[in-house]
């Protein structure tokens, strides 16, 4: 027996993990304002999962190289003539999840697997999902330690970031592959609809709390394991859907937050940077 | 003309995104300690001009040196101002995080900044007058001051050549005059200096050279000889022009 073998343990590990990957991983989607792309990455990964149900290897897995294929398209598209990153993010989108529909349409009998795909339920969770998001965010908290200042500027200023000789197109892909690792590690908690609640919720608080991206980092981390935490208990105790319950409670965070802070008058123009 | 040595050198150079040609046959030189003002109308080409300086867009004919190398080896020494306003003032960045981005090339990949860079950052801040707003979120300054953020971000950088777009923008006089002096101290230094600007005045006041632009080259030399009623006029399509005294107004919609 191990202390792992308990679903409710399972659950919780998975909470604090994702809250913490989806929370660091948030700083950067919000920073650079690509709430859509995630959103359309979690339905762009959808024939990835198709093809591994039908092939029968691990769904995350195939959702995850299909994401790395989504994301290569979106940066290939928007450098095209009269493009830009919004267009090509809708395009990948609506043809990624028209494909999945296809996919699945042609075939009989795996809907209930997809379904659990969409909502997501992270009482569900096995061990080797709990290894696969552990990896994740080992892997985006060492990538963003090592190169963290390179994708600051590169965020912050691209053509400052091409004329200092950095890599941008690189950097770009780095940020939307930790995007995408991050929508797919967080797939099984919340489910596809879901899990861009809890990458832009906790890092959109934070945002409200802090102007110092140092702070940035912990506090949206925070807030995202205790948003995981409060809603495994809640989806328990009430006997709810956990991944709504989640991210019911990081809207309900992030509505109080802005509540608070606009009766302090500074939701716009924050507190100035003060150490 | 000048001893000391060219840092910049065009010749015959047409430069092109893909298969649009955006500027056609330049030529000209500087040398270091010199500034030449870009000027013309919206859409001539000059910031297309700096971004070839910068080897990010490229040369398809004739030939571009900087600092006797091709503009993309040149990088490192070359430093790049942006208009401050393509800057997202949302960004959760500070005034001294957006200065010490002008050491990232020297402390290099996978390192932190040392006291050195730290040091170095607040010196440039000092130079542009802004060491008092170092912790001060970048968008929360006005669209002068963040401009000199960005010299600042230059200066920290230690560069031989300054490549400014359209800095005077939309900045008040006390930033005007702030930029002024720390682009004369950096010329000074010996750094060549190429600014793109619709101010004539400002072309006059701080730059030894002139380069006039529209898609092709109207001018380029001695600030005096090249700002001609004649020349602009050539420049800029025939737009409402006024001269009184040595100055020279150009109205363009």
């Amino acid at each position: 027996m191990s202390w792992l073998d308990s679903t409710v343990h399972r659950a919780l590990v998975e909470a604090v993990l994702v809250g913490v990957l989806g929370g660091v991983t948030g700083v950067f989607v919000v920073a650079r304002r690509l709430p859509f792309f995630t959103m359309a990455l979690t339905h762009a990964t959808f024939p990835g999962i198709v093809v591994a149900a039908m092939l029968g290897v691990n769904l995350y897995l195939g959702g995850g190289l299909f994401g790395l294929l989504v994301v290569a398209a979106v940066l290939v598209f928007s450098r095209g003539r009269g493009q830009d990153f919004t267009t090509a993010t809708g395009i990948a989108l609506s043809g990624g999840f028209a494909l999945g529909v296809v996919l699945v349409s042609s075939q009989d009998g795996f809907t209930r697997d997809l379904a659990a795909y969409t909502v997501g339920d992270v009482l569900a969770v096995s061990t080797g999902d709990l290894a696969a998001t552990a990896a994740v965010t080992a892997g985006v908290l060492l990538l963003l330690a090592l190169v963290g200042k390179e994708l600051l500027l590169a965020a912050f200023d691209p053509v400052g970031a091409a004329a200092l000789g950095l890599p941008t197109v690189l950097l770009d892909f780095a940020l939307l592959a930790v995007v995408e690792v991050t929508v797919v590690a967080t797939v099984p908690a919340l489910g596809t609809i879901l899990a861009v609640a809890l990458i832009v919720g906790p890092a959109a608080t934070a945002r409200l709390l802090s102007d110092r991206i140092a702070l940035l980092f912990p506090i949206a981390a925070a807030i995202g394991v205790a948003c995981a935490l409060a809603g495994v208990w809640v989806s328990t105790v009430w006997n709810v859907a956990t991944g709504a319950s989640i991210a019911l409670l990081v809207g309900l965070v992030f509505g109080t937050v802005f509540l608070a802070t606009a009766v302090r008058g500074r939701t716009r123009r924050a507190v100035p940077v003060r150490a | 003309m000048s001893e000391r040595a060219p840092t910049l050198v065009i010749d015959r150079a047409s430069v092109a995104y893909g298969d649009v040609p955006v500027l056609e046959e330049l030529d000209g030189v500087v040398h270091e300690g010199e500034a030449v003002a870009l000027i013309g109308p919206n859409g001539a080409g000059k910031s297309t001009l700096i971004k070839a300086l910068l080897g990010l867009v490229p040369v398809v004919r004739g030939r571009i040196e900087v600092l006797g190398t091709t503009p993309a080896q040149a990088r490192r020494d070359v430093a790049y101002v942006p208009q401050a306003d393509t800057l997202d003032p949302d960004f959760p960045v500070s005034v001294e995080q957006v200065v010490m981005m002008g050491r990232y090339r020297r402390i290099g990949w996978l390192r932190r900044p040392s006291a050195a860079d730290r040091a170095e950052v607040a010196g440039a801040l000092e130079r542009v007058g802004l060491a008092a707003r170092a912790r001060d979120r970048f968008g929360t300054l006005s669209g002068g001051q963040r401009q000199r953020v960005l010299l600042a971000r230059a200066i920290a950088a230690g560069p031989r050549m300054l490549l400014l777009d359209e800095p005077f923008n939309g900045v008040d006089a006390v930033s005007q005059h702030a930029l002024l002096e720390a682009i004369g101290s950096l010329k000074e230094q010996g750094a060549s200096v190429v600014v793109s600007t619709h101010d004539l005045a400002i072309a006059h006041l701080a730059c030894d050279e002139v380069c006039l632009l529209n898609r092709h080259q109207f001018g380029f030399g001695p600030t005096g000889d090249v700002l001609t009623p004649e020349r602009l006029r050539a420049t800029y399509g025939g737009h409402a022009l006024e001269l009184r005294g040595d100055r020279v107004i150009v109205t363009q919609t």
